[in-house]
């Protein structure tokens, strides 16, 4: 009956449409396999069975088995927890501190605003992974110190996102009118500004959980992190070098899910981009 | 005197010396009356506005005085003037949707103000909201309050930051440009609310325009401001009777005949108003002004008396120039 209807946006040409769906797809699957790794896994993760060494893909153990004869997609799907959740803490921890640096200091202005932003350039500075390994290097093995040093270098970025933003939105004139009232700046910042923030942090989270994540497996691979037998994914893939040549399916399936993991947030957090208008 | 402005100067800092934008203006504002400032964009006229509520813009450099009920309020602390700000001094600017902001709810946003001054909080604030939107004649106000501000419409948006501004009970309101972004009807609504409100809360009103039909509706008393500085100021009747400075003169020739007289060639000054950092010397408005002579192009007209106004010029309008507006 209604001669005007609003018109349908134009369908987006791009296979974006398609690949948000399955990226949100493997994500649930990845969260699952984090929080109940024993109802999905088949075999121990850790348990030896010499018997069955190095054995390729079958219906038995789907990624095949690794040097001891343990079965590789188990040992991936109880890593999850180890490499995602450190990943996930890592840009967790950096935002939280990173949006309350870049809150203050973008509110405060003035000299301590240029204070506070010369120190973050002084971590922009310096080259991320040698920082992060000379960190790991100097608080010792594990994933602990991995996660550590992985934030120290992560939360400038979020730092200079927030102050940018809250810079850009306190000329809003609805920030103006508030203060026009007598409102208080936290207040300011907690309502009129942060809910505006948050759209642009919510899209860094889920890019960098990504990222993080391969951050995460590189330093392992490099020695810095998990310790033999926890099944993190970047050691999994240095356990694998002996063997590049004679099971191709140890280095295969660990890096895989690597990749699988970081496009999947990657392109969940084009999406979140596209959805918020930018 | 609710308000008594001495010699302010606004100034934006930048290498090489200070860029005037404010230069030397004064000022009174009487209890209960409106009191307009008209000028250009560029003269200086919202900037002047502000710095009443101390709200100029943080690169800038201010001096001279501006008195409140008795006190200086001039480079004081800003937690000093925040607490002023919406409980003695409100303001209202011309972007009614932008100055909502859109993630709450409009009631929510007019209970800020007695929040921020601890007059009220919750259920007690909320309800407050809800009988300022009544005092500004919004139907349905319980309704409107939960809304959100892309709900409502334009005018009523512009209802509720009159709300907003008003609700912690200000004796002195600042409405910067109110009427610029609404048509002709729902602006001459808003000025007789702005009346009305005047009468029953017992407030002065400072108005800012650009626009002299605003001011011939509610002016009581008017300070016309050209490139940062008084070209007249004085009692509204006896400026728009018979303007003495050539720029107001010539301001309200190009108002009445664009209003009168529609097909007749609009009458516009000749033209543009400086912009900051290039004010000529002498009078500032001697380049565009049709009675310049030599003395206006070195020295700058001191503020003298005429009757009823002040106004700052060497060559007043005579009673046979040309350009006086007949009404």
């Amino acid at each position: 009956m209604s001669a005007v209807l609003p018109t349908a946006r134009p369908r987006r040409s791009r296979p974006r449409g398609v690949l948000a769906p399955v990226a949100l797809l493997v994500i649930v699957i990845l969260i699952a396999f984090a929080l109940v790794p024993g109802l999905i896994a088949p075999d121990s993760p850790v348990a030896l069975n010499m018997a069955d060494r190095l054995k390729p893909p079958s219906f038995a153990h789907l990624f095949g088995t690794d040097e001891g004869g343990r079965d590789i997609f188990s040992r991936v799907v109880f890593g999850t927890r180890y490499s995602l959740g450190v990943a996930i803490a890592i840009v967790f921890a950096s935002a939280l501190f990173g949006v309350v640096y870049g809150a203050v200091s973008g509110m405060a202005r003035g000299s301590a605003d240029n204070v506070m932003m010369r120190i973050v350039d002084l971590f922009f500075g310096f080259p991320a992974l040698v920082l992060a390994l000379a960190v790991a290097a100097s608080i010792g093995r594990g994933l602990g110190s991995v996660a550590l040093s992985l934030t120290i270098i992560w939360w400038p970025g979020y730092a200079r996102l927030v102050r940018g933003e809250v810079l850009r939105l306190r000329e809003r004139p609805h920030v103006e009118a508030a203060r026009a009232l007598g409102v208080s700046n936290l207040t300011i910042l907690r309502r009129h500004i942060l809910p505006f923030v948050a759209q642009e942090v919510n899209v860094r989270v889920t890019t960098d959980i990504g990222y993080a994540l391969v951050a995460v497996t590189a330093l392992s691979f490099l020695g810095l992190g998990a310790n033999s037998p926890t099944p993190e994914w970047g050691l999994l893939i240095r356990d694998s070098r002996p063997y590049f040549g004679s099971a191709w399916w140890y280095l295969v399936f660990p890096g895989t899910m690597i990749m699988l993991t970081a496009t999947a947030f990657s392109l969940i957090g084009d999406s979140l981009a596209a959805r918020r208008g930018g | 005197m609710i308000l008594s402005v001495r010699d302010l100067s606004i100034g934006f800092r930048r290498i090489g010396g200070d860029l005037p934008a404010v230069d030397k203006i004064s000022f009174d504002v009487r209890e209960g009356e409106t009191f307009v400032i008209i000028g250009e964009s560029g003269s200086g006229k919202s900037l002047t506005g502000m710095s009443i509520a101390g709200l100029q813009p943080a690169t800038s450099v201010t001096s001279g005085s501006i008195r409140f009920k008795e006190r200086e309020l001039l480079n004081r602390p800003d937690a000093e003037l925040r607490r002023m700000r919406g409980r003695e001094i409100g303001l209202i600017y011309q972007d009614p949707l932008g100055s909502l902001n859109p993630v709450w709810p409009v009631g929510d946003q007019i209970a800020e103000a007695l929040r921020a001054h601890g007059l009220a909080s919750g259920a007690a604030a909320a309800r407050r909201a809800v009988e300022m939107l009544d005092r500004v004649r919004i139907p349905d106000p319980a309704r409107v309050a939960t809304a959100y501000p892309h709900e409502i419409s334009g005018g009523m948006r512009q209802r509720a930051m009159i709300a907003m501004a008003l609700i912690a009970g200000p004796s002195l309101l600042i409405a910067d440009e109110p009427t610029t972004a609404l048509d002709v009807t729902i602006k001459a609504q808003m000025l007789e609310l702005l009346a009305e409100l005047q009468r029953e809360m017992a407030l002065t009103i400072i108005l800012i325009t650009h626009d002299m039909g605003v001011v011939a509706e509610v002016a009581d008393r008017i300070l016309v401001m050209y490139a940062g500085r008084v070209a007249e100021i004085g009692d509204a009747d006896a400026i728009m009777r018979t303007p003495s400075h050539p720029y107001t003169a010539a301001l309200m020739t190009s108002a009445m005949i664009s209003e009168a007289e529609p097909k007749q060639q609009l009458n516009a000054i000749v033209g543009v108003a400086p912009g900051l950092g290039s004010f000529p010397d002498g009078c500032h408005f001697h380049p565009r002004c049709p009675l310049a002579q030599d003395d206006c192009r070195s020295f700058v007209p001191p503020l003298r008396r005429l009757g009823d106004v002040a106004l700052a010029c060497h060559h007043p309008v005579g009673s046979d120039t040309a350009l006086m507006a007949e009404a």
